[in-house]
């Protein structure tokens, strides 16, 4: 028999597992398990560790037929997977902590973390990553948010300048009236951008006031849209798509302008690598006619601005308002196998399909994403000790 | 200035840990208890606002142990932490002893 080799560390672990295996099947008691542990870990030779195991089925054994033991490991397993949308940092410090708790906390028939556990630890994460860190250093994503509050405005201008570029031509084409309204229809297809320098020009101190402000211009926004339906406008910005755009580029630059440590500091950080990028960016995007080009365009950005972690924040926040521009084209490709025909005319979110448009379905969802972002941004920027201005 | 009133979870782990230094599950159990079963903290909630109370320096880490294998932390309240959990109190108590007094008038006229 093997009984005087030496066991490892790995050796005593194992036993200590299935030891804890036999506890939650109820062949132990606590303070059985308690001595057993002990004197598991402590085990220099298998000799040791059978004496601990003696009269303990093994566990694919004495089951009741149909029963399954319970698979505590699967319980781990899956609240590790929920553990690492913590920040890496609290997780080298917190994980196994709370780890303890969890399992400690779970009633033994459980297999999988439940529904309201995984959501609760999912909003824990988000939390956390949205608290400062104890050596008062900022957290990365205000300082991104402040780079956003430089970089968005440029984004949208530029992508409403491709737009205007596209429809010249055939919008001095039409009818006389409307070409006599052209200063009028040129200052309309730049409401979008002009609302957001605003938004980040004003000084305006209470969050509410900010809100009301940025809310106001998007309504505006939409109804000079829709009285523009009716002109020469086959590019087609004035849908109910690009409105949502507009909408969802003013709600990130609000909570861009709100939680970050403001404008200032978004040029003191941003760099002429990032506004490069973003430009290169912001134009292959608005040019979706050759997708190829996109593709490796945008390949590019990404693996520049993974360089740094401002770089990743900036990645994260700005394919908010460029991600629906580009991912649902794709979605196009690959459900209908290669070009729509109406490939062209998706650029300014002119699509026949449903009223709000794949578009603008894309941009609800990842205005809902925001939404969580900035409710949970707001509450922990406001409960800090003094009610501080927005604007530092 | 007046800092902003405590949550409740927040006021409960403070409350727990008033009468010393305890782990995360311990915390838990003994905000089920202190509330009378209502207040079911989890995991998540718990942590994040240990790591809140943490940055603000209203608890601190005080020692660590493996118990069954498994690491446990035990935290304690700081001097900061007791005077604003005081502070707390002596808001919800002046407001309680007036609705308490407003309510004994009521009851009085009846």
């Amino acid at each position: 028999m093997d009984d005087h080799f030496r066991t490892s560390d790995a050796d005593r672990a194992r036993a200590a597992a299935m030891l804890r295996d036999h506890f939650a099947a109820g062949r132990l008691d606590a303070a059985e398990l308690d001595e057993r542990l002990a004197a598991a870990l402590n085990a220099k030779t298998f000799g040791d560790l059978h004496r601990v195991l003696a009269d303990l089925p093994g566990l694919g054994q004495a089951q009741q037929p149909g029963r399954l033991p319970p698979d505590r490991g699967g319980l781990e397993r899956g609240y590790r997977r929920l553990l690492a949308c913590y920040p890496a940092a609290y997780r080298s410090v917190h994980e196994e902590e709370m780890l303890a708790v969890l399992m400690t906390a779970a009633p033994h028939g459980q297999r999988r973390p439940r529904i309201g556990e995984a959501a609760d630890l999912i909003w824990g994460a988000v939390r956390v990553r949205c608290q400062p860190s104890r050596n008062g250093a900022e957290p990365g994503w205000r300082d991104a948010l402040a780079v956003v509050s430089v970089l968005l405005p440029l984004i949208v201008f530029i992508t409403t300048a491709v737009h205007v570029a596209g429809a010249l031509p055939v919008y001095l084409d039409g009818a006389p009236i409307f070409r006599n309204m052209f200063p009028l229809w040129l200052l309309n297809q730049f409401t979008g951008p002009l609302a957001l320098l605003a938004l980040s020009l004003l000084r305006l101190q209470r969050i509410a006031t900010r809100a009301t402000v940025a809310l106001l211009i998007g309504l505006a926004y939409l109804a000079i849209l829709s009285y523009w339906a009716g002109g020469p406008d086959p590019v087609g910005v004035s849908t109910i798509a690009g409105g949502s755009y507009i909408m969802l580029a003013l709600g990130l630059q609000m909570a861009a302008v709100t939680a970050s440590p403001g404008l200032r500091r978004g040029l003191q950080l941003v760099t002429w690598k990032h506004v490069a990028l973003t430009v290169i960016a912001a134009v292959a995007v608005a040019i979706t006619s050759y997708p190829w080009t996109l593709v490796v365009i945008l390949v590019i950005c990404a693996a520049m601005a993974l360089t740094s972690s401002l770089g990743r924040w900036l990645l994260v926040l700005l394919a908010i308002p460029l991600g629906p521009y580009v991912f649902v084209p794709y979605v196009y490709v690959i459900a209908w196998g290669g070009r729509p025909p109406h490939m062209d005319l998706y650029v300014a979110g002119l699509i026949p399909t449903g009223p709000l448009g794949p578009l603008g379905q894309a941009c609800a969802l990842a205005a809902v994403f925001l939404g969580v972002f900035v409710v949970a941004a707001c509450r922990e920027s406001f409960r800090s000790r003094k009610l501080a201005p927005p604007s530092r | 200035m007046t800092d902003l009133p405590l949550r409740e979870p927040t006021f409960l782990i403070l409350t727990a840990l008033a009468a010393g230094p305890q782990h995360g599950y311990g915390i838990m159990t003994d905000v089920a208890q202190i509330s009378g079963g209502r207040v079911r903290l989890r995991a998540g909630t718990l942590y994040a606002a240990l790591n809140r109370l943490d940055t603000d320096r209203l608890v601190e880490v005080d020692r660590e142990e493996i118990v069954d294998a498994r690491l446990r932390r035990y935290y304690r309240l700081t001097p900061q932490g007791a005077r604003r959990l005081q502070q707390e109190v002596e808001r919800m108590r002046s407001t309680t002893a007036v609705a308490a007094q407003r309510l004994r008038l009521l009851g009085g006229t009846s």
